[in-house]
């Protein structure tokens, strides 16, 4: 792992340049994709957004995942208070195996991803950040999505404007030309 | 009496414990790079921790969901009911089991008075990341526990000893 984040997109071909990438399916079996991971300090594609780096894991087990992305047009704070209060509720929630925000800059919210297996694939109806827009549940094949411990709380803040939430700490010197505001 | 190693400075044993999920979780994980309070607590059932829950950490949640400080509890009672007891509270921080009471037998922080619960003894501990206690607060009788001034205190000691721009960055 290179950093605190690593960037991910769902797109439609398998990047021959991505760390890690699994098919996505819809819950009816139909295609959606491919769910590719990069570890590098580019943007890999227009559509990538940074993820918590803990995300990556190539031996994942296949999963069940929520995946909360604005629609076109729309920009949303990272510091609005329906996205506060989502991190409150994932807190507040039994944890699922994974869960990081999506970013592109230092200010705004551009989706979630919720990774769930077992059991807990029910409760993704109740993704915290469904509820500010909408999720596509998806099916994703094993080999890219890994387990992120639950975050310890109360902190809901990032740990560096450029760094994902749950990411838990500052001792990752942030990468050149991205923000790192604290307080 | 809480241990004499477990006094300020002193260093915290680095436990790994199921949390209130069932998921197992290493102390210094937990801590990660923050000033932390880790309070032990008999139980669910005790008025005193439901008071000190309700009137002193509950109220810090809110804000140290935005200070870059963390609490941990520690507790005899098994996940499912310290998950009931968390969520009952509307905490939004973990919560370790010891219903073994192997952690407690190794910390020295058994409450001899009660032999029908056999719990931790009420306990305030405010640490750095790497696990030195800088604060520890006794907290059989009520009133020696710590008030959220105190805790936020010590905290700050802590995080003025970590955070190398303390100062505000300015030009």
């Amino acid at each position: 792992m290179t950093g605190s984040w690593h960037w991910l997109a769902l797109v439609e071909e398998a990047p021959a340049d991505a760390t890690a990438c699994a098919i996505a399916t819809e819950l009816d079996g139909a295609p959606a994709g491919h769910l590719a991971i990069w570890d590098r300090r580019g943007r890999p594609t227009r559509e990538a957004r940074r993820v918590d780096a803990r995300l990556l894991d190539r031996d994942g087990a296949e999963a069940h995942v929520s995946l909360v992305r604005l629609p076109s047009g729309v920009r949303l704070p990272f510091d609005d208070v329906a996205v506060q209060q989502a991190r409150r509720a994932v807190l507040a929630t039994p944890p699922f195996d994974a869960v990081t925000t999506l970013l592109s800059d230092a200010s705004h919210f551009e989706g979630s991803l919720t990774v769930a297996r077992g059991a807990d694939v029910a409760r993704l109806r109740g993704d915290p950040f469904a509820r500010i827009f909408p999720a596509r549940i998806l099916r994703v094949a094993s080999g890219a999505l890994g387990r992120i411990p639950a975050p310890a709380g109360p902190v809901i803040e990032r740990y560096g404007s450029a760094r994902p939430w749950p990411w838990d700490r500052f001792d990752d010197a942030p990468r050149s030309g991205v923000g790192s505001r604290r307080a | 009496m809480v241990s004499t190693s477990l006094q300020a400075g002193g260093r915290f044993p680095d436990l790994v414990l199921d949390d209130h999920s069932g998921n197992r979780r290493a102390l210094s994980e937990l801590v990660g790079g923050d000033p932390t309070i880790l309070q032990t607590y008999r139980g669910w059932w005790c008025p005193k921790e439901q008071a000190f829950f309700r009137q002193r950490l509950l109220p810090l949640q809110d804000e140290l969901e935005v200070a870059y400080a963390r609490i941990v509890s520690l507790s005899v009672d098994p996940s499912a009911v310290t998950a009931a007891f968390r969520a009952g509270l509307g905490a939004r921080w973990t919560f370790l089991c010891d219903p073994d009471r192997t952690a407690l037998q190794r910390l020295g922080l058994r409450e001899t008075t009660d032999t029908v619960n056999d719990p931790y003894v009420p306990a305030v501990f405010v640490l750095a990341p790497d696990l030195r206690i800088h604060a520890s607060y006794d907290g059989y009788w009520y009133l020696r526990r710590p008030t959220a001034a105190e805790l936020c205190h010590d905290l700050r000691a802590v995080a003025a000893e970590i955070r190398e721009d303390w100062s505000a960055p300015t030009s």
